[in-house]
């Protein structure tokens, strides 16, 4: 089992050295960050920019400055933004936080409407309610997430001002947002959550349990149910990439202060201390989800360990 | 699985009191600060149109703008020019204090240009805006001498803005520049109270403010970019003030019961320009026939609304150099297909036009202007940067295609300051053109203070511009805003500073 | 109770079979058929007419946009780059990927070093996020995003045939094929692929399904096609500050993805019942 652990950790820092290593070179492709800060400036010489590249650390060659980076990053210092130097370590500590929440957030609604539905889809099986189940669960697996998220605003937000409609101010503003993740990920999940519940029911157990004399709902929620918690889990792990590139475009939409929003700022500004540190950041989350699903999946399922 | 939701229940709650939402005293403003975040509120440290709008409220400069664009005294009270204007003598305003109770003096005027021209104002954007000066001398606590390294005409209204903004002394010294970054302290109407990165920014009234008190008890900054966020918040009442309105959604915020619209001709400028060293925009007779291809007065009234003006030239009517008598040229399309047909440019041949990717007003102008050179056989594409990577890459490289957006702030409303930047050679927005006649009118009234010389230049310029058909002029845009009726005595910059002295909340 | 449930079980994807296809069908044919239908190709502008209500002329059944244009011809020709974008992209990105999931399911070794660790990176970068970074520098349009499309997907092909092959390739008639001295790409050609058909058809499906999807945020994000050409992520954009004042302008884009997609959606989900036996279907 160490030995799985120790090879499943290894590989992890290995992405994360590439995943660092590739963003730090692309982003550096971007552009010079010293003509962003001038920008709209009269007249500005050469010897102005050299200034404000050397200022900035630019002119090392960039092995150099990876290094700098990744060193510093070990010790917890993320460096400081090209625009007006704040704390990178500041500035990602404010917004993890937010994605976190709304990640989490969504999750756990998905999670709410997914389990019951795909509950009843799955014991109903061919009837009316398992066919529009399915075809709901499509039809929300089909929206554009920024649609989606428009249409929430214009409804519930304009039309009927029950939650604002952008930012981070207090719980109400977090429903939307959730929302908008939340459907879409419920779509996913409720599929998921149909089809290891049909594997379950079908299973031994749940006969000796139902020839038991059981009630159904117990049946149902405390075996049945246990067991698909597992593929469930591994299934969000795997699926926690895309899940996070759906909450960049999310957060845009919603001005949600969270860790895409601060990327997808940084890269407009060519601000490369901020886009490094948050690239990463989001990519050592990813890992780490990933990495705990497959040690999840190692400690359930004996054959993957072997390999 | 259960344990798992108890889990969830329990961060979801600590991170719920995490965030409580910001309850503002009654009588706070909050307002839009559309071009984003600047990162560092040092006057020193940026460009951004932001910076501006919010510096005006913690800091002065020693002189000031009116909401009609005058200059009048700020921390300066009178100034003088001297020694054949190598020198300008500023008396400075006495019983001034800084928010945190230092004097306002010379040695402060001083150590604030100092330090702009020294080696921490290197690392910044603003310096290269004030090295006409070359030294700071004080005469007496309230008189200081500016000695100039050359002639600056437009110096006395840069000192209004940004990089000159007067910063004190003790403070900066004592809690260092990264600690100044974020607890910004100056001398202006409002003082600072709290700053979200990304977020909002929250100030204070300063009641001792030597102009006179504000009568608002607070300001608050939100840093939406979004134009269709701006005006979600505006409806929903959480923003009273919204900056960036798009011309699209006007009818919306105007149709609503508490909110108003405000459109005033502003001091930003469009214009399409020619690449004219490759492509079919190398000959001037296709250039001018692209242009007058192009129904702009029509565009400017059906899909901006009349919220721009059409122009003749690259700049608005308050602009100093702006010539009146200077007519656009005409919407004129059997002329531009005969001029095609001159010029030898084969019916369906293709140009590209580059524009701001999140522009959403120019994506419509653009798509317009596509269509009308359809109508006369030029099959034109669209290309979206973003905004960064076109005006710091694309254009300053000269790897646009055959037009490009080209819009300018003008917040010195100065044709000068524009020009120059466009057309001189060498300039990082002028990446085509090398024109030794251009050069030499742009240099000729860059030297003179004697303004009625500079006018007329001014003008040659713009008529030469057009004559030669560098580019297709398009608008000024004005400047709109969507606000909240419960906004009293609101004045409207037209350059997007506002000074909230007699603001108040009803 | 079995009767009743195999019956539903007919019924039911019978009707994915027939909405997907209604819609996809449907779709397909509008944008194909929109260069004859069509002939000024949603292009023709006039400033005169623009918002426009739909549902009011037989010349703009589903109104004009902000320029005047006729929306139904836009929705019809905008098909073309989202069609050409998912279809594009997911064969490009699956005959990249089957050929290197071949390869390291049947050789393993640096092969499948190399492969596993691509998927391992690929999964620790959201899309979007590549997207964003290298088509700020490249610039958007067509061939970029298919491009950084194929890159960030063909290992998802990859992954699934690797996996298939390394179950397939122990199984008795392989091993008695290999045994006999049959040529290895006679081997994968022959006796493999037609067992793969099936899971990367329908993978090919939900792909399509989602890179249209992809495209649309993309031009959303300002990072897609051309503006002056239609397509469906465009209209949505330009339609977006109209929402409350001519919502017609992005709701019938919006549509037509939700039904294209959808639509292919429901195919790929029949078409797993049908090519996985082991499935719950």
């Amino acid at each position: 089992m160490t030995g799985f652990l120790a090879k499943r950790l290894l590989q992890a820092v290995f992405v994360v050295f590439v995943v660092t290593l590739l963003v730090s070179w692309a982003v550096r492709m971007t552009g010079d960050p010293a003509l962003m800060l001038i920008q709209g400036a009269g007249s500005v010489t050469e010897q102005d920019l050299i200034n404000i590249r050397q200022g900035l650390g630019l002119n090392k060659p960039f092995v150099q400055q990876y290094f700098s980076f990744i060193s510093a990053l070990m010790h917890g210092d993320f460096g400081r933004s090209f625009l007006g130097g704040t704390s990178v370590t500041l500035l990602i500590g404010d917004a993890l936080p937010a994605t976190l929440a709304l990640t989490f957030c969504s999750l756990f609604l998905s999670l709410l409407l997914s389990i019951p539905l795909g509950i009843q889809a799955a014991v109903h099986k061919g009837g009316w309610s398992d066919q529009l189940i399915r075809i709901v669960s499509l039809v929300g697996l089909s929206f554009p997430n920024f649609w989606l998220a428009i249409m929430l605003v214009l409804v519930f937000s304009i039309a009927i001002p029950i939650f604002p409609p952008s930012g981070m101010d207090g719980l109400s503003s977090l429903v939307l947002p959730a929302i908008t993740m939340g459907i879409i990920l419920t779509a996913t999940n409720v599929r998921l959550v149909r089809t290891t519940m049909l594997e379950t029911l079908s299973a031994q157990y749940i006969t000796v349990a139902r020839s038991k004399g059981l009630r159904e709902r117990v049946v149902l929620y405390k075996h049945a149910l246990r067991n698909c918690a597992i593929p469930l889990i591994t299934f969000i792990g795997l699926q926690f990439g895309s899940l996070i590139g759906g909450i960049v475009v999310v957060e845009k939409v919603f001005n949600w202060p969270g860790l895409g929003t601060l990327a997808f700022d940084a890269i407009s500004g060519r601000d490369y201390p901020v886009l490094q540190s948050t690239v990463t950041v989001l990519a050592l989350l990813i890992v780490t989800v990933n990495l705990l699903t497959d040690i999840l999946y190692g400690l359930v399922d004996p054959r993957v360990r072997i390999k | 699985m259960i344990r798992f939701k108890q889990v969830v229940l329990a961060s979801l709650l600590s991170l719920a009191a995490a965030f409580t939402p910001t309850s503002h005293a009654a009588g706070t403003l909050s307002i839009a600060a559309s071009a984003g975040d600047p990162g560092s509120w040092d006057p020193i440290d940026t460009f951004l149109v932001t910076w501006g709008g919010v510096g005006s409220q913690i800091y002065d400069g020693l002189t000031m703008r009116t909401a009609d664009m005058k200059l009048v005294p700020g921390l300066a009270t009178s100034w003088e020019m001297l020694d054949k204007d190598s020198r300008i003598r500023f008396k400075l305003r006495q019983n001034v204090k800084f928010h945190n109770g230092e004097p306002f003096n010379a040695d402060a005027v001083k150590f604030t240009f100092d330090r702009l021209l020294g080696p921490e104002g290197a690392k910044g954007a603003q310096q290269s805006n004030y090295n006409a000066i070359k030294e700071v001398k004080v005469i007496d606590p309230f008189t200081v001498d500016f000695l100039l390294s050359r002639a600056d005409p437009v110096l006395l209204t840069k000192l209004a803005g940004y990089g000159g903004m007067i910063v004190p002394p003790k403070y900066v010294t004592e809690k260092g520049e990264e600690f100044f970054n974020a607890n910004p302290v100056g001398t202006g109407p409002f003082k600072f109270v709290d700053y979200k990165p990304k977020v909002s920014l929250t100030l204070a009234r300063n009641a001792d403010y030597w102009d006179g008190a504000p009568k608002l008890d607070g300001l608050v900054y939100r840093f939406i970019t979004e134009p269709a966020t701006q005006v979600a918040e505006l409806q929903a009442g959480r923003l009273d003030i919204a900056t960036t309105i798009p011309t699209s959604m006007l009818d919306v915020v105007a149709k609503d019961a508490k909110l108003k619209v405000e459109s005033i001709n502003g001091p930003v400028t469009l214009a399409l320009r020619f690449n004219t060293k490759e492509g079919i925009t190398k000959d001037v007779n296709v250039r001018k026939a692209l242009v007058i291809a192009v129904d702009r007065a029509t565009i400017v009234k059906q899909i901006l609304g009349g919220n721009a003006e059409q122009v003749a030239s690259f700049q608005g009517k308050l602009s100093f150099g702006f010539d009146p008598a200077l007519k656009s040229l005409p919407f004129d399309p059997a002329g531009a297909k005969k001029l095609l047909q001159a010029a030898g440019v084969p019916a369906g041949a293709a140009v590209q036009i580059d524009f701001r990717g999140p522009d959403s007003n120019f994506r419509e102008v653009a798509q317009a202007i596509a269509g009308y050179l359809q109508a006369v056989g030029i099959k034109a594409n669209l290309k979206g940067y973003e905004t960064s990577v076109l005006l710091n890459d694309i254009i300053p490289n000269g790897k646009t295609g055959e037009m490009w957006q080209n819009q300018w702030g003008g917040w010195t409303f100065d044709y000068d300051n524009t020009a120059y930047a466009m057309y001189h050679s060498g300039q990082r927005w002028n990446p085509y053109d090398k024109d030794a006649a251009l050069d030499k009118l742009l240099d000729s009234q860059r030297d003179t203070y004697d303004q009625q010389a500079r006018q007329k230049t001014l003008r040659e310029i713009a008529q030469y511009v057009s004559d030669q058909a560098l580019e297709m002029p398009l608008y000024s845009l004005n400047t709109i805003y969507g606000i909240n009726k419960r906004v009293q005595n609101l004045t409207l910059p037209a350059d997007g500073r506002f000074r909230f002295i007699n603001e108040s909340i009803q | 109770m079995s009767e009743q449930v195999s019956a539903g079980v007919r019924r039911g994807i019978s009707l994915e079979l027939a909405l997907g296809a209604l819609l996809t069908g449907g779709l397909f044919a509008l944008v194909v058929l929109s260069g004859s239908v069509f002939p000024d190709e949603g292009m023709g502008m006039d400033l005169a007419a623009r918002l426009q209500k739909p549902f009011q002329s037989w010349m703009h059944m589903l109104g004009t946009d902000p320029l005047g244009r006729d929306v139904l011809a836009r929705v019809a020709v905008g098909g073309r780059v989202s069609l050409t974008v998912g279809l594009v992209s997911v064969a490009g990105a699956s005959a990249l990927g089957i050929l290197i999931g071949l390869i390291a399911g049947y050789y393993r070794g640096v092969w499948e070093l190399i492969l596993m660790r691509c998927a391992d990176i690929q999964l620790a970068l959201p899309f979007i996020l590549i997207a964003i970074t290298f088509i700020s520098i490249l610039g958007g349009g067509l061939f970029n995003i298919i491009f950084f499309m194929i890159i960030s997907q063909w290992v998802q092909y990859a992954r699934l045939v690797r996996g298939l092959v390394l179950t397939l390739r122990e199984r008795e008639f392989i091993v008695a094929a290999r045994a006999i001295g049959v040529g290895d790409f006679l081997i994968i050609w022959r006796h493999l692929l037609p067992h793969l058909r099936g899971p990367i058809i329908v993978l090919m499906t939900l792909n399509i399904a989602h890179n249209i999807l992809l495209e649309s945020s993309l031009t959303f994000l300002g990072l897609g096609v051309d503006p002056a050409t239609p397509s469906w992520g465009g209209m949505l954009a330009d339609g977006r500050n109209y929402l409350q004042t001519a919502w017609w302008v992005s709701v019938f884009p919006g549509l037509a993805i939700m039904s294209c997609v959808l639509g292919l959606n429901l195919l790929g989900d029949w078409l797993r019942d049908k090519t996985d036996p082991t499935s719950q279907h």
